[in-house]
C-alpha cells in the first residue's frame, strides 16, 4: 500500500468514525430509518380549550396541547426532572435561598424568528401574575407578588397598557433582568417549590411574545397567525369545537429536532366514538391531551382483544380521592356533624387531637377502617382506572409519597370500626340522618358513593343518604364549608408535596374568600407548612410526611383510591408515553412504516 | 306570486319573529342565571383568581345591567357574547357555523321525511288493500312508533357494529371535519327523518284514498288521461294541502330532534352544542342556542307558511 492510499484510508476511518459519532450524536430520540413518508400524529380529544394562554390556562387538557407550543426557563424531563429548557443552565442560588439568577441559551426564538431575551421572561411573568388566572399562585414566591396580584384592572387594553409603561402595580418587583440574556429573580421568602412551581409546562411561567399578545391581549392565542410560542409546534389551523392542527416550526431551536410534521387533533365528545375511532384506524394514539380517563367497558374489551391489548398503556396518573369530613362549625362554615374537633383558637395546640376531640377522632376512624378500599378498587374500578389508596393522600409515584400499606386510615376492619362507633356514639344519635355529598358528573363518583354507603351499611349498620350535586354547585358548596360528609380529591399540578399542602387544609388555603372545606385548621399545622414550604426539596421532604402523618393521627380524611390512566398506542408510533403527570413531548414521537 | 299583501304578512312575520327570539333569549337568559354553580368554578380556580375571571367576563355585576349590555350586543351588533368555558370563543360565528351543520343534517332529514313519506304514502294508497300497502303501512306504524333515537341506536348497532367491517364506521360526522359528506349523513339523516316520514305517509295515504274517490278525478280518467298524469297532476297535488299543514310541526319536530340525533352521531351541530354547553354550564352558549332555534322555529314556521300559497291557489294573504 503506498503512502498516498494509507493517508487515503486513514482519511476514510476518521470520516466514518466521525460519521457514527455524529450519528450516535445526533439529536432525534432514535435513528430509526423506516419513518413513515407522512409523519402527521392523529388523535382525538373530548373537549375544546378552556384556553391556551399560559396566564390564563386551568386545566390539564389544556396544558398538554399547549406544552408542545411554550417554554419555560426550567422544565420536568420525562422522568420529573427538572432540568434547564430557554435557561442554559440550572440557575445559581444565593446563600440566603432568595435569589435566583438565571442564564438564558442565545439561540432561543419565537415560532415568529423574534428572538427571547430576559425582557421577554419579564414582561410573561409580569403579565400572568397581574391577570391572576388558575396558576398565578406558581409565582407566588416572588418578592412583590402581593401588590401585583391585588391589582384591580380587568385585562385587555388596560392591563397592556400599564404593562408597556411598567406601572408598579402590575409589575413584580423581585424581578430585574441585568441584561438581555439574564434573569435575575428576588424571592420575598425561601420557597422550595418555586422552581418546581415555574417547571410547570404550559402555565404561568411559560414565556409570550409581548408583540403578538399586545395584537389581542385576551384572544391572541386563538388565532394562529398569533399563537406564536417557542415550542417545537404551532398552531396552523383552527376550528373551534371540531379540530385542531399543530406543524412544526422550522429549524426549532430545542432538541430534539422534531420528526413529526404535523399534529392533527380532532375534537370529539364521546370516548367510547372517540375509542372506537381509534380501533378503525382514524387515529394514531387514545389518551394523549389529558383525556386517559378511558370508560372501563372499552378497556376491558381491548384487554380481551389479541391483537389490541399490547397497544393498551395503564399509567398512575397524579389524583387521590378521598372521603372528607367536616371538622369546624362556626361563622365560616356553616356544615356542623358528628365529626368536628372541638372549639379552638389559634393560640391553641390542634384540638383534634386531645380528648376532647377523641370521641368525634373514633367516628372518624370508624367510618374508615368501615371502607373496604382494595374491594372498591375492584368493584368500581376493575382495578384498571384506580388503585386503593394506601400510602397516603400524596399519590404513588410521586414526591412525598408514604409508601404502600404506611397509611392507618387504608386499613379496613370491619371490627374495630364498629368498636370505635360503639365509643363515639353509643346510642347511634350523633350519626343519624348523615348525607354524604358528591358530584356525579364524573360516573366514577356515582358509583363510589353507592359502593361507601353499602360498607358504612353494612359494617356500621349506619345508613347514610347520598346527594349527588352538579359539579360547579359541588365545588362551590365544599369550598363554602357547607357539606358534612363529601366526596374530595387532588390532582397535582407539579411534583412537590407543597402543592398538595398549600391546597387543601390549614389557614393557607384562604377561607373564608377561597376555600372553607373541610376546615381542618391549626397553628401548629399552619406553623408546619410555613416551615416545609421554605426549605430544599430534600430537607422539606420529612416535613412534608410529618404533615401528613399528623392528618393520619388526627384522621380527618378516609383515602379512597389513585387515579390511573389508560392509553391506546399503535405499534408503529414510536416515542409516545406518558409518565404521571404529562403525555411526553410530540418532538419525541416518531411515525414508523406500517 | 309574490302580491303586496304577501309581502306585508312576511314583513309583519318577521317582525314578530324578531320580537319572539328577543323575548326566547331574556327568558332563558334570566332564567338561566338562577341555576346554581357555573362554568368558571374548579378545584383550582378560587378566591381572586374565581374574583378575576367573574370580573372579565362582567359576571361581577348587576344582573340587569349584563341583562342589558346583552341585548343590546344581541340587537345592535347581532353579538351573543363570548363563551364562559372556551375563553376568547365568540358564540355568534360559532352557533352560526354549527347552524350549518345542522342545516346539512336537518335537510337530508326532511327530504327523507317528504320524499319518502309521500312515496310511501301513494304508493300505499294506489295498491288499497293489497301486500304492498300492509306492507308500506305496517313500516309506517313501525316508524312513528320508535322515537329517533332508539332508531339512531338500532342504525349504530347494524351499521357500527355488526356491518363495521362494511361500513369502516365511518358514518361518524366528525372523521370528515366540520362539513360532513353524503357518506356520513345519510344514517344520522334517516333517523331524524324516519320517524316522521312515517306521519307523513300515513297522511298522505289517507288524502290520496280520499282525493282519488272525487269526482273529477273520475272525469280525468273519462278524459282518457294517463294513471301517471292522474296521480301526480291531479290527485297528489290536492292530497299534498293536508301535508303541508303539518309540515310545520314536523320541521320544528326536525330541529329538536337534532338535538338528540346529533349528540347521537357525534355531528358537531347546534343540537349537539345545545347538550354540550348546558352540561358544561357554559349559560353564554346556551342562550345563544336557544336564541338561535328560536329564530330557526319562526322561520320555518314563516316558510311553511308561505309553501301553502304555492301549494293552493286559493290561498292569499
Amino acid at each position: 500500500m503506498t503512502p498516498a492510499s494509507l493517508r487515503f484510508l486513514k482519511a476514510m476511518c476518521v470520516a466514518a468514525a466521525g460519521s457514527m459519532v455524529l450519528a450516535a450524536c445526533g439529536n432525534n430520540p432514535t435513528t430509526s430509518t423506516n419513518l413513515a413518508a407522512d409523519q402527521t400524529l392523529k388523535f382525538p380529544i373530548l373537549g375544546d380549550f378552556g384556553t391556551l394562554d399560559p396566564a390564563q390556562l386551568n386545566a390539564e387538557t389544556d396544558s398538554e396541547i399547549a406544552q408542545n407550543v411554550f417554554n419555560g426557563l426550567v422544565k420536568f424531563d420525562n422522568n420529573l426532572n427538572i432540568v434547564p429548557d430557554i435557561a442554559s443552565a440550572m440557575p445559581t442560588v444565593s446563600a440566603d435561598g432568595l435569589t435566583y439568577t438565571f442564564k438564558l441559551r442565545q439561540d432561543v426564538t419565537f415560532s415568529n424568528g423574534d428572538k427571547v431575551t430576559s425582557a421577554d421572561v419579564l414582561y410573561s411573568w409580569n403579565r400572568a401574575a397581574a391577570e391572576q388566572g388558575a396558576y398565578a399562585t406558581n409565582l407566588a414566591a416572588i418578592d412583590g407578588y402581593a401588590k401585583v396580584s391585588a391589582n384591580t384592572v380587568n385585562g385587555g387594553a388596560a392591563l397592556e397598557a400599564l404593562l408597556e409603561k411598567k406601572d408598579p402595580s402590575v409589575i413584580l418587583s423581585g424581578l430585574s433582568a441585568p441584561d438581555p440574556s439574564t434573569v435575575a429573580v428576588k424571592l420575598s421568602g425561601p420557597a422550595g417549590w418555586f422552581l418546581s412551581a415555574i417547571a410547570l409546562e404550559a402555565t404561568t411561567a411559560m414565556i409570550v411574545d409581548q408583540k403578538v399578545v399586545k395584537t389581542d391581549f385576551d384572544n391572541w392565542w386563538t388565532k394562529p397567525e398569533t399563537a406564536i410560542g417557542t415550542g417545537a409546534y404551532k398552531i396552523s389551523s383552527y376550528v373551534p369545537k371540531t379540530s385542531i392542527d399543530f406543524a412544526a416550526v422550522d429549524n426549532w431551536w430545542g432538541s430534539p429536532k422534531p420528526t413529526l410534521k404535523k399534529v392533527h387533533i380532532d375534537i370529539l365528545g364521546n370516548a367510547h366514538s372517540a375509542i372506537n375511532a381509534y380501533e378503525q384506524g382514524s387515529y394514531d394514539l387514545y389518551g394523549y391531551g389529558g383525556y386517559s380517563n378511558a370508560p372501563v367497558d372499552d378497556i376491558l374489551r381491548i384487554q380481551g382483544t389479541a391483537n389490541e391489548k399490547s397497544q393498551l398503556l395503564l399509567h398512575p396518573k397524579v389524583r387521590t380521592t378521598w372521603v372528607a369530613f367536616n371538622l369546624v362549625h362556626d361563622a365560616k362554615r356553616p356544615a356542623a356533624g358528628p365529626f368536628l374537633c372541638p372549639p379552638q383558637t389559634k393560640a391553641m395546640e390542634d384540638t383534634c387531637s386531645t380528648p376532647a376531640g377523641a370521641a368525634a377522632k373514633n367516628l372518624r376512624l370508624a367510618f374508615a377502617l368501615a371502607v373496604d378500599k382494595t374491594k372498591l378498587a375492584t368493584v368500581v374500578c376493575h382495578d384498571i382506572v384506580c388503585a386503593p389508596a394506601t400510602g397516603g393522600l400524596i399519590t404513588k409515584g410521586l414526591i412525598g409519597y408514604a409508601g404502600d400499606n404506611t397509611d392507618p386510615l387504608a386499613k379496613f376492619d370491619a371490627a374495630q370500626a364498629m368498636s370505635l362507633l360503639k365509643q363515639g356514639d353509643p346510642d347511634g344519635s350523633k350519626t343519624k340522618g348523615l348525607t354524604y355529598t358528591y358530584d356525579p358528573n364524573n360516573p366514577l363518583n356515582a358509583s363510589v358513593a353507592q359502593f361507601l354507603q353499602d360498607q358504612w351499611q353494612t359494617n356500621l349498620g349506619i345508613h347514610v343518604d347520598l346527594q349527588p350535586v352538579d359539579h360547579s354547585a359541588f365545588i362551590h358548596g365544599y369550598l363554602a364549608g357547607k357539606y358534612v360528609l363529601n366526596r374530595q380529591g387532588w390532582q397535582a399540578d407539579y411534583n412537590h408535596p407543597q402543592d398538595w399542602v398549600d391546597n387543601l387544609w390549614g389557614s393557607i388555603t384562604g377561607c373564608p374568600d377561597a376555600n372553607c372545606g373541610g376546615g381542618y385548621d391549626t397553628k401548629a399545622y399552619d406553623d408546619a407548612i410555613a416551615a416545609a414550604d421554605a426549605l430544599p426539596l430534600e430537607q422539606a421532604i420529612p416535613k412534608y410526611q410529618a404533615i401528613m402523618k399528623t392528618l393520619e393521627d388526627d384522621a380527618i380524611y378516609i383515602p379512597l383510591y389513585y387515579s390511573q390512566g389508560a392509553f391506546l398506542i399503535k405499534p408503529y408510533v414510536k416515542g409516545a408515553g406518558t409518565n404521571n403527570f404529562f403525555d411526553y413531548y410530540w418532538n419525541q414521537i416518531q411515525i414508523l412504516s406500517h | 306570486m309574490l302580491t303586496k299583501g304577501t309581502l306585508v304578512y312576511i314583513g309583519q312575520r318577521l317582525v314578530l319573529i324578531a320580537f319572539t327570539v328577543v323575548a326566547v333569549s331574556s327568558v332563558v337568559f334570566l332564567g338561566i342565571h338562577r341555576l346554581p354553580g357555573d362554568a368558571l368554578m374548579s378545584e383550582r380556580l378560587r378566591g381572586s383568581a374565581y374574583q378575576a375571571l367573574l370580573h372579565h367576563y362582567g359576571l361581577d355585576r348587576p344582573l340587569l345591567v349584563q341583562y342589558w349590555d346583552y341585548i343590546v350586543g344581541v340587537v345592535t351588533r347581532g353579538d351573543l357574547g363570548e363563551s364562559l368555558v372556551n375563553r376568547g370563543l365568540h358564540i355568534t360565528p360559532l352557533v352560526l357555523r354549527e347552524l350549518g351543520v345542522s342545516a346539512e343534517v336537518g335537510g337530508l332529514a326532511l327530504i327523507f321525511t317528504i320524499g319518502l313519506g309521500l312515496t310511501l304514502g301513494i304508493f300505499a294508497a294506489l295498491r288499497q288493500n293489497t301486500w304492498l300497502d300492509y306492507l308500506l303501512t305496517t313500516t309506517s306504524v313501525v316508524g312513528y312508533s320508535m322515537p329517533n333515537f332508539v332508531i339512531a341506536a338500532f342504525l349504530i348497532l347494524i351499521f357500527g357494529v355488526w356491518l363495521d367491517n362494511v361500513t369502516g364506521g365511518n358514518f361518524y360526522y366528525q372523521l370528515g371535519g366540520w362539513r360532513g359528506d353524503i357518506g356520513q349523513l345519510w344514517l344520522p339523516a334517516f333517523a331524524l327523518g324516519f320517524p316522521y316520514a312515517s306521519i307523513v305517509a300515513r297522511l298522505t295515504r289517507a288524502s290520496m284514498l280520499e282525493v282519488i274517490r272525487q269526482d273529477y278525478i273520475r272525469t280525468a280518467r273519462a278524459k282518457g288521461l294517463t294513471e301517471f298524469l292522474i296521480t301526480v297532476r291531479h290527485a297528489l297535488r290536492n292530497a299534498l294541502i293536508p301535508v303541508i299543514t303539518i309540515l310545520g310541526p314536523l320541521v320544528i319536530g326536525i330541529i329538536t330532534g337534532s338535538v338528540v340525533i346529533e349528540n347521537f352521531f357525534g355531528i358537531p351541530g347546534l343540537g349537539k352544542e345545545f347538550a354540550q354547553s348546558i352540561l358544561n354550564r357554559d349559560y353564554a352558549i346556551v342562550i345563544g342556542v336557544f336564541t338561535m332555534y328560536a329564530a330557526l322555529v319562526g322561520l320555518a314556521n314563516l316558510v311553511v307558511d308561505l309553501a301553502y300559497v304555492v301549494i293552493d291557489p286559493r290561498i292569499r294573504y
